[in-house]
């Protein structure tokens, strides 16, 4: 796929007398044909276990951004490798933290940006309805049931990752197309577009969102974008009961209390104010991080409210990050039942989401996975923190990186450029966002996975020189 | 022995009686110290009688009644808030938040605030460059610290003592004050038990101060120190805490008598009866140690390679451990950029800290946070998790040390962990919202809840939280106070109480 999008990028450089194209074709074909022969040659096994499918995602995304980064240092993109790494992983895990100036970068390039966002926004689509479901936990919230004659989104694997670009094809093409309308041109509106429906986040101009019309459209992209798949799949074959849906009514709650707080907190709010809060707010939840000046009178409890807000993140199932609003709901519903339990410690209480009943090891795993969210902001911070950034910009880094929510905002409110940072402190961000990209359990797993190989590995190689040296096994 | 007819039953009235007894009778100690060295003695006995008086009537007009789980909450944290109101009173009456340009709900609200933190033993404090503790007198200096001795151990373990018609109740009620996962039985009855951990208290407390003295410090610092040691509370009668002695002897003694507090008194109590320490038999106590270890080595090295020498690394980094990561919250700094002034250190040092903010000591002992065994068995937890994603078949039981846990014990200590998170994010958010930048909010929050006293930024070691926090947040702060100390649910509950009445009422009709 990296290499069909590179071939892709070559073409557009090559119809607008780029310089990259020769570089992003060849490469592209290469990787293509590469793929093609390791796909058709290399047969899978008879029965894959549910770890390996869940390592083998990690392991793709991996590939994936160490492809992206050596295209950025064939074409010259970027200056040094760890630059190209960065952008790269930024780019595929749809956090646009962007060290590489792209006004200066020709067509291709550009293409291959976004389109590594896009990529990217397909691979968490996978991941929260496909692999997750299917191969790790919350099987019981997969849309499989065909009751009442509607077609579900994911009664299998294949046919969930059919339906996925169903639907987020054309989403793309919509965007692109309000983009386009407010004013863009095709090129940039397609480009602005893929970050959108993606919740990637890369811009390709200082002033992109100026126009309020541009900036209505990001709102209503990003907005559906941090939708639930599954949500948009019952709006489009009609099964209707939306307004039953209370993780829906959760993300859109989660908009209206955010700009009414930033709205109270802040002072002299006009109505052009109130829409750039909108926008921030919406860029928060659903994680998409497109940058927007705040108004004048930026509060001090405003920037603890939207790494809250991007942290809780966008909604299950759909490309956003953070800890996801159903995950959320489960642990207030966890809550609740604690505190009833200390009560009534013998009732037997159920947690009930989505109307259907959450299984105990489906909220056990949603409690370790809040529980490694934490562990991951956390480490990322101290080692940010110890390569140079103050405590605050630390967290708020970390928490920005976990949850691919793009590039922080500083406490006065003005967005922080990443190239301040030092190298160290941007390749320690760089886990955190693959992880949060991952939904931090494939990731956890592949580390596991990766760790017992080498541990056996180790061992027989002990054996082997005992064995060798004449001791016994 | 037979009780008189005509008295109302209520296990609340009758444990809050006997507690406002208890807090009058050292407010009356106090006193007398105050009558003798400083000028508000009068001041400070009509608090007491104050006190006195409705724990008096509440005591001879009640009795317990049927003790269920929501009388045990509802007993427990109602004690805890009516003690923490009269507590604020010899600080009203002595007039000691009093300064010009203040009104009366501010000098209110920061009575509150100082006896909340005291009886929580969080060690939070509003005096500061604006109101000097060097100004007050020895018995409101006193009163001080005997406000944390006395919610260390626990007010309602104080009150079972004496309360034997409580019988097996008397250990809910325990188990609802006390911290960690329910409380142990030291002695057959509960009245025994409640006793033994008393005096294994006095103890300890006794210990450290004649160590105090031993290392310098006069009388009254030394009992007055060694009170606020064994609960790990944190006050002093110093601005500069324990900086103010600038004595690494004395920072030795503080630091193993925190540890000690810190530990499962349980533990104690077994070494007592077996004559040698059975300390190190305990996972939870090895981990802790392993814990202030670790984190001790780890901000050493970052303060060296921040341009320390290592001796004051050592020095600095092991005493804002232990005293951060037991729940202690003295200061070593001897003023604002000194050494011990942690946050003037890197980030990456006070990102530790943070997060020993948030771990505390061991259960059953007097510090606060989440403590070291529920995080060892959350870790254990999120292991046997990721290892049931590779072997989904597999029956993989939580292991603490060489036992198996529950599943409703795990459960219940995830639970504990997941509202514990709750609270800290949604306090952040809330005291941020109140004016307070991130870092000081999230560390006045994380510091509240676990009970440790100071914060990060703008309420550190050397600073007060009036000068982090306004009068609002500090309010938010103080009620966080008595949710961690009572281990959230009691306080919870009693918030949830009304609606739950209301609700119970409409579904009747």
């Amino acid at each position: 796929m990296v290499g069909a999008l590179a071939v892709c990028s070559g073409l557009i450089d090559l119809i607008e007398h780029g310089a990259d194209s020769s570089t992003l074709l060849i490469t592209g074909s290469g990787m293509g044909l590469l793929g093609a022969l390791l796909f058709g040659r290399v047969a899978g096994p008879d029965k894959a276990r549910p770890v390996d499918i869940i390592a083998a995602t990690t392991l793709a995304m991996t590939l994936g951004i160490l492809l992206v980064a050596g295209l950025y240092v064939m074409t010259g993109a970027a200056q040094r490798p760890d630059d190209a790494l960065f952008e790269a992983t930024t780019g595929i895990t749809t956090t646009a933290m962007s060290v590489i100036d792209p006004t200066g970068l020709g067509y291709g390039l550009r293409f291959l940006r976004s389109g590594s966002q896009w990529l990217g926004g397909f691979a968490a689509l996978l991941v929260g309805i496909v692999i997750l479901p299917f191969f790790g936990f919350g099987r019981e919230f997969a849309d499989r049931s065909s009751s009442g004659g509607f077609r579900p989104l994911a009664p299998d694997e294949m046919s969930a990752t059919r339906n996925i670009l169903r639907l987020y094809i054309p989403g793309t093409g919509l965007i692109w197309g309000g983009y386009m309308l407010a004013g863009m041109s095709a090129f940039d509106g397609l480009l602005l577009a893929m970050s959108t429906v993606s919740t990637g986040g890369f811009t390709n101009g200082a002033n992109e969102f100026a126009d309020p019309s541009v900036q209505w459209v990001a709102i209503v992209g990003m907005l559906l974008a941090g939708s639930s798949m599954v949500t948009l799949w019952h709006l489009v074959v009609g099964r209707g009961g939306l307004h039953r849906q209370t993780g829906l009514a959760m993300y859109l709650g989660l908009h209206v209390t955010g700009v009414l707080l930033l709205v109270l907190l802040s002072t002299g709010i006009d109505l052009a104010a109130a829409r750039r809060l909108l926008f921030v707010v919406a860029a928060s939840v659903s994680t998409t991080g497109f940058p927007m000046g705040v108004p004048v009178g930026w509060p001090a409890g405003a920037p603890v409210l939207l790494l809250l807000l991007v942290s809780i993140g966008a909604m299950s199932g759909s490309a956003g990050g953070g800890l996801q609003i159903r995950q959320h709901r489960a642990l207030m519903k966890l809550a609740l039942r604690e505190m009833a339990r200390q009560l009534h410690p013998r009732a037997v209480l159920k947690v009930r989401l989505a109307g259907r009943v959450a299984g105990e090891d489906t909220l056990r795993q949603i409690v370790v996975l809040q529980f490694l969210f934490v562990a991951v902001i956390f480490s990322t911070a101290f080692l940010v923190a110890v390569f140079g950034l103050d405590l605050a910009s630390a967290i708020s880094a970390a928490v920005h990186a976990t949850a691919t929510a793009g590039p922080v905002r500083g406490l006065d409110g003005v967005m922080v450029d990443p190239t301040e940072w030092s190298r160290s402190v941007r390749l320690a961000l760089l886990p955190a966002m693959v992880f949060g990209r991952l939904s931090i359990y494939p990731a956890v797993v592949a580390v596991a996975a990766l760790l017992n190989l080498l541990r056996d590995k180790a061992r027989v190689r002990r054996r082997y020189r005992a064995h060798r040296h004449g001791g016994s096994l | 022995m037979k009780r008189p007819a005509g008295r109302w039953e209520t296990t609340t009235g009758q444990v809050t009686g006997i507690a406002l007894l208890f807090v009058s009778a050292g407010m009356l100690g106090s006193a007398v110290i105050e009558s003798i060295g400083g000028d508000q003695g009068l001041a400070m006995t009509l608090a007491a009688l104050v006190t006195l008086v409705p724990g008096a009537a509440l005591w001879l007009s009640t009795r317990p009644g049927q003790i269920d789980r929501a009388a045990v909450f509802s007993a427990v944290a109602g004690t805890w808030l009516i003690v923490s109101v009269f507590g604020a009173l010899p600080y009203l009456f002595a007039g000691t938040f009093n300064r010009s340009g203040i009104g009366f709900p501010v000098v209110l609200a920061d009575a509150l605030f100082e006896s909340v933190s005291g009886f929580s033993c969080t060690g939070s404090t509003v005096f500061g460059s604006h109101n000097l503790i060097a100004d007050q007198g020895p018995g409101i200096l006193m009163y001080r610290q005997f406000t944390q001795w006395i919610g260390g151990m626990g007010i309602v373990v104080l009150v079972v003592t004496v309360l034997p018609a409580l019988r097996a109740s008397g250990l809910g009620l325990i188990g609802a004050e006390a911290p960690g996962e329910g409380g142990d039985r030291l002695a057959p009855r509960m009245a025994q038990t409640a006793r033994r951990f008393w005096y294994l208290y006095a103890g300890l407390t006794g210990l450290i101060a004649v160590a105090l003295i031993a290392v310098g410090m006069s009388l009254f610092d030394a009992v007055a120190h060694a009170f606020t040691t064994a609960s790990t509370g944190g006050f002093s009668t110093r601005d500069a805490s324990i900086g103010y002695w600038d004595s690494v002897a004395v920072e030795m003694v503080i630091m193993i008598g925190l540890i000690l507090g810190a530990a499962n008194f349980t533990l104690h109590s077994r070494s007592l009866v077996a004559r040698r320490p059975v300390h190190h038999h305990d996972p939870e106590f090895r981990g802790y140690i392993w814990l202030l270890t670790g984190a001790t080595l780890v901000v050493t090295i970052l303060l060296v390679d921040d341009g320390m020498g290592f001796t004051r690394s050592l020095r600095s980094a092991a005493f804002n451990v232990v005293t951060l990561g037991t729940s202690g919250g003295f200061g070593n700094a001897t003023g604002p950029g000194s050494d011990g002034d942690f946050v003037r250190w890197a980030a990456g040092p006070q990102l530790i800290l943070l997060i020993l903010l948030m771990t505390g000591g061991c259960t059953g002992s007097t510090s606060g946070g989440v403590k070291v065994m529920r995080l060892i068995i959350g870790i254990s937890h999120a292991r046997r998790t990721l290892r049931g994603i590779r072997h989904p078949r597999a029956v993989l039981p939580v292991r603490h040390g060489t036992g198996v846990m529950a599943e409703p014990m795990v459960e219940r200590i995830a639970g504990f962990m997941v509202v514990y998170g709750m609270l800290v994010v949604s306090g952040t958010l809330v005291v941020a919202a109140l004016g307070t930048d991130l870092v000081t909010a999230m560390g006045g929050v994380v510091g509240s809840l676990g009970n440790m006293g100071p914060a990060l930024n703008r309420a550190g070691p050397t600073a007060s939280f009036v000068d982090g926090f306004s009068t609002p947040a500090r309010m938010v702060l103080a009620f966080l106070m008595l949710v961690g100390r009572l281990e959230l649910f009691p306080m919870l509950l009693m918030l949830v109480a009304p609606y739950r009445t209301l609700h119970d009422r409409v579904r009747s009709r």
